[in-house]
Protein backbone atom coordinates (compact mmCIF):
# COMPACT_ATOMS: atom_id res chain seq x y z
CA UNK A 1 0.00 0.00 0.00
CA UNK A 2 1.30 3.44 -0.96
CA UNK A 3 0.69 6.60 1.05
CA UNK A 4 1.67 10.18 0.29
CA UNK A 5 3.69 12.55 2.42
CA UNK A 6 2.38 16.03 1.75
CA UNK A 7 3.14 19.60 2.70
CA UNK A 8 0.36 20.57 5.13
CA UNK A 9 -2.35 22.55 3.36
CA UNK A 10 -3.39 24.52 6.43
CA UNK A 11 0.00 25.81 7.50
CA UNK A 12 -0.21 29.19 5.84
CA UNK A 13 -2.73 31.37 4.08
CA UNK A 14 -2.57 32.47 0.47
CA UNK A 15 -0.73 30.88 -2.42
CA UNK A 16 2.87 31.50 -1.38
CA UNK A 17 5.11 28.62 -2.37
CA UNK A 18 7.72 26.94 -0.21
CA UNK A 19 10.92 25.03 -0.87
CA UNK A 20 12.29 21.72 0.35
CA UNK A 21 15.33 22.79 2.35
CA UNK A 22 16.50 19.38 3.55
CA UNK A 23 15.78 15.70 3.40
CA UNK A 24 16.62 14.14 6.73
CA UNK A 25 16.47 10.59 5.33
CA UNK A 26 17.74 9.05 2.10
CA UNK A 27 15.65 8.01 -0.85
CA UNK A 28 14.61 4.41 -0.28
CA UNK A 29 15.08 4.53 3.49
CA UNK A 30 12.81 2.61 5.83
CA UNK A 31 11.18 5.09 8.20
CA UNK A 32 8.93 4.70 11.22
CA UNK A 33 5.72 6.59 11.85
CA UNK A 34 6.57 9.95 13.37
CA UNK A 35 10.16 10.08 12.11
CA UNK A 36 11.24 13.49 10.87
CA UNK A 37 11.89 13.12 7.18
CA UNK A 38 12.14 16.59 5.65
CA UNK A 39 12.18 20.32 6.24
CA UNK A 40 10.22 22.84 4.22
CA UNK A 41 10.74 26.59 4.27
CA UNK A 42 7.97 29.03 3.47
CA UNK A 43 7.68 32.68 4.49
CA UNK A 44 11.04 32.43 6.29
CA UNK A 45 9.63 29.64 8.46
CA UNK A 46 11.29 26.23 8.74
CA UNK A 47 8.72 23.48 9.17
CA UNK A 48 9.47 19.83 9.90
CA UNK A 49 7.63 17.12 8.01
CA UNK A 50 7.25 13.75 9.64
CA UNK A 51 6.31 10.33 8.31
CA UNK A 52 2.58 9.72 8.84
CA UNK A 53 3.14 5.96 8.68
CA UNK A 54 5.99 3.47 8.66
CA UNK A 55 7.37 2.26 5.35
CA UNK A 56 9.91 2.63 2.58
CA UNK A 57 10.20 6.27 1.53
CA UNK A 58 10.55 7.41 -2.06
CA UNK A 59 11.43 11.06 -2.54
CA UNK A 60 9.24 12.91 -5.05
CA UNK A 61 10.59 16.43 -4.56
CA UNK A 62 14.31 17.03 -4.27
CA UNK A 63 16.08 19.57 -2.07
CA UNK A 64 15.64 23.15 -3.31
CA UNK A 65 12.51 22.19 -5.31
CA UNK A 66 9.54 24.51 -4.98
CA UNK A 67 6.43 23.08 -3.30
CA UNK A 68 2.88 24.30 -2.87
CA UNK A 69 0.44 23.66 -0.05
CA UNK A 70 -0.67 20.05 -0.23
CA UNK A 71 2.16 19.03 -2.57
CA UNK A 72 3.22 15.40 -2.45
CA UNK A 73 6.90 15.41 -1.54
CA UNK A 74 7.36 11.66 -1.04
CA UNK A 75 5.52 8.37 -0.97
CA UNK A 76 5.64 5.62 1.61
CA UNK A 77 5.31 1.94 0.66
CA UNK A 78 4.17 -0.13 3.59
CA UNK B 1 -0.32 29.75 26.49
CA UNK B 2 -0.21 29.62 30.26
CA UNK B 3 2.51 30.83 32.57
CA UNK B 4 4.11 34.18 31.93
CA UNK B 5 7.87 33.88 32.40
CA UNK B 6 9.67 35.97 35.00
CA UNK B 7 11.79 38.76 33.56
CA UNK B 8 14.92 39.51 35.57
CA UNK B 9 16.46 42.98 35.42
CA UNK B 10 15.97 44.34 31.95
CA UNK B 11 15.60 40.78 30.63
CA UNK B 12 18.49 41.07 28.19
CA UNK B 13 21.11 38.33 28.15
CA UNK B 14 24.50 39.02 26.61
CA UNK B 15 25.70 35.90 24.83
CA UNK B 16 28.01 34.87 22.06
CA UNK B 17 26.10 34.44 18.81
CA UNK B 18 26.61 30.70 19.01
CA UNK B 19 25.30 30.58 22.58
CA UNK B 20 22.34 32.81 21.70
CA UNK B 21 21.29 30.55 18.84
CA UNK B 22 21.68 27.52 21.11
CA UNK B 23 19.60 29.19 23.81
CA UNK B 24 16.79 29.81 21.31
CA UNK B 25 16.90 26.17 20.25
CA UNK B 26 16.79 25.12 23.90
CA UNK B 27 13.63 27.19 24.42
CA UNK B 28 11.98 25.49 21.46
CA UNK B 29 13.14 22.09 22.69
CA UNK B 30 11.52 22.77 26.08
CA UNK B 31 8.21 23.28 24.26
CA UNK B 32 8.77 20.16 22.14
CA UNK B 33 9.44 18.06 25.22
CA UNK B 34 6.27 19.28 26.88
CA UNK B 35 8.27 20.93 29.67
CA UNK B 36 6.89 24.38 28.94
CA UNK B 37 4.13 26.10 26.99
CA UNK B 38 5.72 29.52 26.74
CA UNK B 39 9.30 30.74 26.52
CA UNK B 40 10.68 34.21 25.94
CA UNK B 41 14.33 35.07 25.42
CA UNK B 42 16.04 38.38 24.71
CA UNK B 43 19.73 38.40 23.92
CA UNK B 44 22.40 40.66 22.53
CA UNK B 45 25.54 39.30 20.87
CA UNK B 46 28.90 39.66 22.59
CA UNK B 47 30.69 38.88 19.34
CA UNK B 48 29.69 38.87 15.70
CA UNK B 49 28.80 36.43 12.96
CA UNK B 50 26.89 36.21 9.71
CA UNK B 51 24.03 33.81 10.44
CA UNK B 52 22.08 31.87 7.84
CA UNK B 53 20.09 28.65 7.37
CA UNK B 54 22.26 25.61 6.74
CA UNK B 55 20.96 25.13 3.21
CA UNK B 56 23.27 27.94 2.11
CA UNK B 57 26.13 25.53 2.72
CA UNK B 58 25.09 23.72 -0.47
CA UNK B 59 25.80 26.77 -2.64
CA UNK B 60 28.72 26.42 -4.98
CA UNK B 61 31.58 28.50 -3.66
CA UNK B 62 30.35 28.45 -0.07
CA UNK B 63 33.65 27.24 1.47
CA UNK B 64 35.54 30.04 -0.25
CA UNK B 65 32.91 32.61 0.75
CA UNK B 66 33.13 31.40 4.33
CA UNK B 67 36.88 32.02 4.29
CA UNK B 68 36.39 35.50 2.86
CA UNK B 69 33.88 36.42 5.56
CA UNK B 70 36.09 34.97 8.28
CA UNK B 71 38.97 37.15 7.10
CA UNK B 72 36.63 40.13 7.28
CA UNK B 73 35.90 39.21 10.89
CA UNK B 74 32.45 37.76 10.25
CA UNK B 75 32.48 33.99 10.79
CA UNK B 76 29.46 32.20 9.36
CA UNK B 77 27.11 30.34 11.70
CA UNK B 78 23.91 28.46 10.95
CA UNK B 79 20.49 28.99 12.48
CA UNK B 80 17.40 26.84 12.68
CA UNK B 81 14.92 29.40 11.40
CA UNK B 82 14.30 30.25 7.77
CA UNK B 83 15.38 33.17 5.64
CA UNK B 84 18.72 34.30 4.26
CA UNK B 85 21.98 35.71 5.73
CA UNK B 86 21.70 38.18 8.61
CA UNK B 87 24.59 39.83 10.48
CA UNK B 88 24.59 39.44 14.25
CA UNK B 89 26.69 41.78 16.40
CA UNK B 90 26.49 43.95 19.50
CA UNK B 91 24.23 46.49 17.78
CA UNK B 92 21.48 43.87 17.40
CA UNK B 93 18.95 42.77 20.01
CA UNK B 94 17.23 39.44 19.44
CA UNK B 95 13.90 38.40 20.91
CA UNK B 96 12.65 34.84 20.55
CA UNK B 97 9.21 33.65 21.52
CA UNK B 98 8.40 29.94 21.72
CA UNK B 99 4.83 28.70 22.10
CA UNK B 100 2.84 25.50 22.01
CA UNK B 101 0.11 25.57 19.34
CA UNK B 102 -2.80 23.23 18.87
CA UNK B 103 -3.09 21.91 15.32
CA UNK B 104 -6.31 22.96 13.68
CA UNK B 105 -6.59 26.13 15.73
CA UNK B 106 -6.14 29.56 14.25
CA UNK B 107 -2.80 29.67 16.04
CA UNK B 108 -1.31 26.97 13.84
CA UNK B 109 -0.50 29.30 10.99
CA UNK B 110 2.71 31.00 10.02
CA UNK B 111 0.89 34.31 9.68
CA UNK B 112 -0.44 34.04 13.21
CA UNK B 113 3.06 33.51 14.52
CA UNK B 114 4.38 36.61 12.82
CA UNK B 115 1.51 38.74 14.07
CA UNK B 116 1.96 37.29 17.58
CA UNK B 117 5.50 38.69 17.62
CA UNK B 118 5.13 41.72 15.38
CA UNK B 119 1.99 43.42 16.65
CA UNK B 120 3.16 43.87 20.26
CA UNK B 121 6.46 45.07 18.81
CA UNK B 122 4.66 47.77 16.77
CA UNK B 123 2.61 48.75 19.82
CA UNK B 124 5.81 49.04 21.86
CA UNK B 125 7.32 51.33 19.23
CA UNK B 126 4.18 53.46 19.25
CA UNK B 127 4.42 53.72 23.04
CA UNK B 128 7.95 55.07 22.60
CA UNK B 129 6.65 57.72 20.23
CA UNK B 130 7.43 56.08 16.88
CA UNK B 131 4.75 56.81 14.30
CA UNK B 132 3.93 54.49 11.42
CA UNK B 133 5.43 51.23 12.65
CA UNK B 134 3.87 48.29 10.85
CA UNK B 135 4.50 44.82 9.44
CA UNK B 136 5.43 44.34 5.82
CA UNK B 137 8.03 43.92 3.15
CA UNK B 138 11.03 46.17 2.78
CA UNK B 139 12.19 45.84 -0.82
CA UNK B 140 15.96 46.03 -1.04
CA UNK B 141 16.49 44.80 2.52
CA UNK B 142 18.53 41.69 3.24
CA UNK B 143 16.53 38.69 4.47
CA UNK B 144 13.33 40.44 3.44
CA UNK B 145 9.94 38.92 4.15
CA UNK B 146 6.29 39.89 4.45
CA UNK B 147 6.45 40.36 8.20
CA UNK B 148 9.33 42.67 9.01
CA UNK B 149 8.64 45.26 11.68
CA UNK B 150 9.05 48.46 9.69
CA UNK B 151 9.33 52.13 10.44
CA UNK B 152 8.33 54.26 7.48
CA UNK B 153 8.62 51.25 5.21
CA UNK B 154 12.21 50.53 6.31
CA UNK B 155 13.14 47.29 8.02
CA UNK B 156 13.79 47.58 11.74
CA UNK B 157 13.19 43.97 12.82
CA UNK B 158 13.72 40.89 10.71
CA UNK B 159 11.51 37.95 11.67
CA UNK B 160 11.68 34.21 11.05
CA UNK B 161 10.22 31.01 12.46
CA UNK B 162 10.79 27.35 13.13
CA UNK B 163 8.02 24.81 13.73
CA UNK B 164 8.49 21.39 15.29
CA UNK B 165 6.18 18.69 16.58
CA UNK B 166 5.54 18.46 20.32
CA UNK B 167 6.69 15.05 21.49
CA UNK B 168 3.99 12.43 21.68
CA UNK B 169 1.05 14.47 20.42
CA UNK B 170 -0.28 16.44 17.47
CA UNK B 171 0.47 19.88 18.91
CA UNK B 172 3.16 22.01 17.33
CA UNK B 173 5.94 24.05 18.89
CA UNK B 174 6.60 27.40 17.26
CA UNK B 175 9.68 29.55 17.64
CA UNK B 176 9.34 33.04 16.21
CA UNK B 177 12.39 35.24 16.29
CA UNK B 178 12.97 38.95 15.77
CA UNK B 179 16.36 40.62 15.22
CA UNK B 180 16.34 44.38 15.68
CA UNK B 181 19.24 46.67 14.83
CA UNK B 182 19.29 49.00 17.80
CA UNK B 183 22.30 51.18 17.10
CA UNK B 184 24.95 51.87 14.49
CA UNK B 185 24.62 52.49 10.81
CA UNK B 186 22.60 49.91 8.85
CA UNK B 187 24.98 50.47 5.95
CA UNK B 188 27.70 48.58 7.84
CA UNK B 189 25.57 45.47 8.26
CA UNK B 190 24.24 45.69 4.71
CA UNK B 191 27.87 45.83 3.61
CA UNK B 192 28.59 42.55 5.38
CA UNK B 193 25.72 40.79 3.62
CA UNK B 194 26.74 42.27 0.30
CA UNK B 195 30.31 41.04 0.88
CA UNK B 196 28.88 37.54 1.24
CA UNK B 197 26.80 38.01 -1.90
CA UNK B 198 29.89 39.01 -3.81
CA UNK B 199 31.95 36.15 -2.37
CA UNK B 200 29.28 33.60 -3.29
CA UNK B 201 28.96 35.16 -6.76
CA UNK B 202 25.30 36.08 -6.28
CA UNK B 203 24.50 39.28 -8.18
CA UNK B 204 21.79 40.44 -5.76
CA UNK B 205 22.82 43.40 -3.62
CA UNK B 206 20.96 44.99 -0.72
CA UNK B 207 20.32 48.62 0.12
CA UNK B 208 21.11 50.45 3.34
CA UNK B 209 18.18 52.76 2.64
CA UNK B 210 15.81 49.81 3.14
CA UNK B 211 16.93 49.42 6.77
CA UNK B 212 16.66 51.57 9.85
CA UNK B 213 18.23 51.29 13.30
CA UNK B 214 16.18 52.02 16.39
CA UNK B 215 18.40 54.94 17.40
CA UNK B 216 17.81 56.56 14.01
CA UNK B 217 14.10 56.64 14.76
CA UNK B 218 14.55 57.31 18.48
CA UNK B 219 17.81 59.14 19.12
CA UNK B 220 18.99 58.60 22.66
CA UNK B 221 16.73 55.63 23.38
CA UNK B 222 18.11 53.37 26.11
CA UNK B 223 17.29 49.82 25.06
CA UNK B 224 18.04 48.54 28.56
CA UNK B 225 15.31 50.77 29.94
CA UNK B 226 12.85 50.26 27.10
CA UNK B 227 13.20 46.51 26.60
CA UNK B 228 11.28 45.25 29.66
CA UNK B 229 8.09 46.83 28.31
CA UNK B 230 8.54 45.04 24.97
CA UNK B 231 9.02 41.76 26.78
CA UNK B 232 6.00 42.41 28.96
CA UNK B 233 3.88 43.11 25.88
CA UNK B 234 5.10 39.94 24.18
CA UNK B 235 4.44 37.88 27.28
CA UNK B 236 0.95 39.26 27.80
CA UNK B 237 -0.38 39.58 24.25
CA UNK B 238 -3.58 37.62 23.60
Amino acid sequence: MTNDIRVPDDLWEGDTVGVITAWLVSDGAEVAQGDLVAEVMVEKAQYEIEAPLSGKLTIAKEEDEVVEKGSVIATLES
Amino acid sequence: MTAVPPIDGNGLQRLSVEAGLAAEEARLEAICQGESQFELLAWQPLDRALVMPRRHERNEGFPEARQVLRKLGWPILFRATGGTPVPQCASVVNVALALRCRVGSSAAHLEWGYHRLGEPWCEWLASLGVEGADLGEAPGAYCDGRFNVRIGGRKLVGTAQRWRRVRGCRDMAMLVHGAMQVSGDPAELVGVVNAFQEAIDDPQRFLAASHVALTQALPGVDIGTALPDLLWRLANAP
